[in-house]
């Protein structure tokens, strides 16, 4: 059965929208990783207009963060305090992002930023976590080897403010984690993501945070970098299709169960590896997309 | 669909009883709908165009002067941009850009036979048959180098890409040189609005008779609901999205808490 899309104004087939939303859940319950990343760009090769797949996305990424905020919330594993100061910068840093997607839009570079920031973004934390899984595995062949220090300070934990974070154990200026949340909020707002795959591990390596809260913690900023995308988007370019959100959630809500469960048979630097590589050929692949002669140079859309 | 088949039915009968008799060189037509539904399983609407001309009763008729239908099927003008892809420093970015402001967002051209056949290139223009003769304009000068022409043909074969623009020849079946039909592929993507059809009988290479007809294509049910919940209550359509998704996390996580 189609389902004609009523924001998007496209057609598609219910059982694909479903499927995707599931296998993508999949991953992501099997990976801990929000999916965004991949679902987005899916999303547009499905003829879903780049605009509605961001705004959309967005919205389901507000009700897979908040199942998943619940879990690690019972667990006492999210730092209030510095998701707030997170939250603050998310909030700003994107209400910026959606500024800018408008303007990028409008002279018609949104695809190409779209793409180029995925392209960079993707291959970075997809080699860096390549090399970090590939790291871990061979450490644990060699029994033995020493574990480095947690963290060690540098200038920019001694920035002004410095506010005590009790949960995470750690004194540091809030400006840090501040500009970090905005910066992946404005990312977050033009590559339709959570941004969990930056910020996890920018709070884990720049922050210093034990890696045990950092999950419930990003998580929890996210319900509101996302859900304040979700709000602008609305108010000023009309592209958050609600019926496409709710399909995708319902498929990824089943899909992320199952994917937990395989999740847990596998050893945690084989799923980073795993997934090392999935991003990292997300990453090729839309990269050599944008070097590849294209079949027309035109192109034509219809705007506002 | 019955209602359809039996609007068809009717109208056939009428078209063939008014063919036989007719004396005025008078084509009809009409479509199996008058008005297109965009509901929530909406993926597409074929359409059925059917009618009668006149046959020719000339005694002196020879085989030169059969029939000949062309269909011009055109919808809602919608503000356009054309872009053209250039490389810099190896990845293809959008480097040119032309606003179109006067361009149908639908316009689907049917004929019984190739129009260059039926139709000089003269007549096509004062007709307005084809892309080319749609006085489509740039909404900025165009730089320099820059070819409408060109920008035109690109235009054409992206938004015959999209299913929205198409030329179909021998598209339009004439039976008995008399009653004619032809399909209509609405496609998914399409706009709401109103859609003009308009039907010309052409005979040796001259415009004999024309007929009109409309068509209103519009969203209704579900998918309308929401799309003027979207846009004129934007901020409570935003509120309402947020608190669906927060709803449904924390039931998601619930119901798998207790299994």
């Amino acid at each position: 059965m189609y389902i004609y899309l009523p924001i998007a104004e496209v057609s598609l087939h219910i059982a694909i929208i479903i499927g995707l939303g599931g296998g993508v859940g999949f991953l992501s319950g099997m990976f801990g990783v929000g999916g965004g990343f991949l679902m987005t760009p899916l999303l547009i090769f499905l003829g879903v207009p780049a605009p509605v797949a961001v705004s959309t996305e967005a919205n389901q990424i507000v009700a897979s963060s908040v199942s998943g905020v619940l879990a690690h919330w019972r667990r006492n594993n999210v730092d209030f305090l510095m998701g707030f100061i997170l939250l603050c910068g998310g909030i700003v840093g994107s209400s910026f992002g959606v500024f800018l997607f408008s303007v990028l839009r409008d002279i018609g570079q949104i695809d190409l930023v779209i793409k180029l920031s995925y392209v960079v973004f993707l291959g970075i934390i997809g080699s860096l976590m390549l090399m970090e899984s590939v790291r871990a595995i061979l450490r644990t062949r060699q029994p033995g080897a020493r574990r480095g220090k947690l963290h060690q300070h540098n200038w920019l934990h001694g920035l002004p403010f410095k506010v005590r974070f009790r949960k995470s154990k750690l004194y540091i200026s809030a400006l840090l984690p501040f500009m970090i949340a905005a910066f992946v909020g404005v990312l977050s707002a033009i590559m339709g993501v959570g941004g969990g795959f930056i910020l996890v591990p920018a709070m884990i390596y720049i922050l210093g945070m034990p890696t045990a809260v950092v999950i419930g913690t990003s998580l929890f900023q996210i319900i509101f970098v996302t859900a304040n995308i979700t709000l602008l988007q609305s108010v000023q370019t009309q592209t958050v299709d609600f019926v496409l959100a709710g399909l995708l959630l319902f498929g990824a809500v089943i899909g992320a169960q199952f994917g937990a469960r395989v999740g847990v048979l596998l050893k945690g630097e084989q799923l980073r590896g795993l997934l090392a590589l999935m991003v990292l050929g997300l990453s090729i692949k839309l990269g050599i997309d944008l070097i590849i002669t294209p079949d027309d140079l035109f192109s034509a859309e219809f705007i506002r | 669909m019955m209602k359809q088949l039996w609007k068809i039915l009717c109208v056939m009968g009428v078209l063939a009883a008014s063919a036989q008799n007719a004396n005025a060189n008078q084509v009809v037509a009409d479509l199996s709908l008058d008005e297109v539904a965009i509901t929530t399983d909406f993926n597409g609407q074929n359409l059925l165009l059917f009618g009668a001309v006149a046959a020719n009763t000339d005694m002196q008729s020879t085989s030169e002067n059969e029939n000949d239908i062309i269909v011009v099927f055109t919808g809602p003008v919608q503000p356009l941009a054309s872009r053209r892809k250039e490389r810099v420093s190896g990845i293809w970015i959008n480097r040119e850009t032309v606003n179109w402001k006067n361009a149908p967002s639908f316009y689907h051209i049917l004929s019984s036979r190739p129009v260059a056949d039926i139709a000089s290139d003269q007549l096509q223009a004062d007709l307005k048959i084809g892309y080319r003769h749609l006085g489509l304009r740039a909404a900025e000068p165009l730089a320099d180098g820059q070819n409408v022409r060109d920008w035109q043909d690109a235009l054409y074969r992206n938004m015959t890409g999209k299913g929205l623009w198409r030329t179909e020849e021998d598209a339009v079946k004439i039976m008995r040189n008399a009653l004619f039909r032809a399909s209509v592929d609405l496609p998914a993507n399409i706009v709401p609005g109103d859609y003009q059809v308009r039907i010309l009988n052409l005979r040796d290479g001259r415009l004999v008779s024309e007929d009109m007809r409309e068509i209103t294509v519009q969203k209704t049910g579900i998918s309308a609901f929401i799309y003027r919940f979207a846009h004129d209550y934007a901020i409570f359509y935003g509120l309402f999205a947020v608190f669906f998704a927060v709803a449904s996390g924390w039931l998601a996580s619930a119901a798998f808490r207790r299994s």
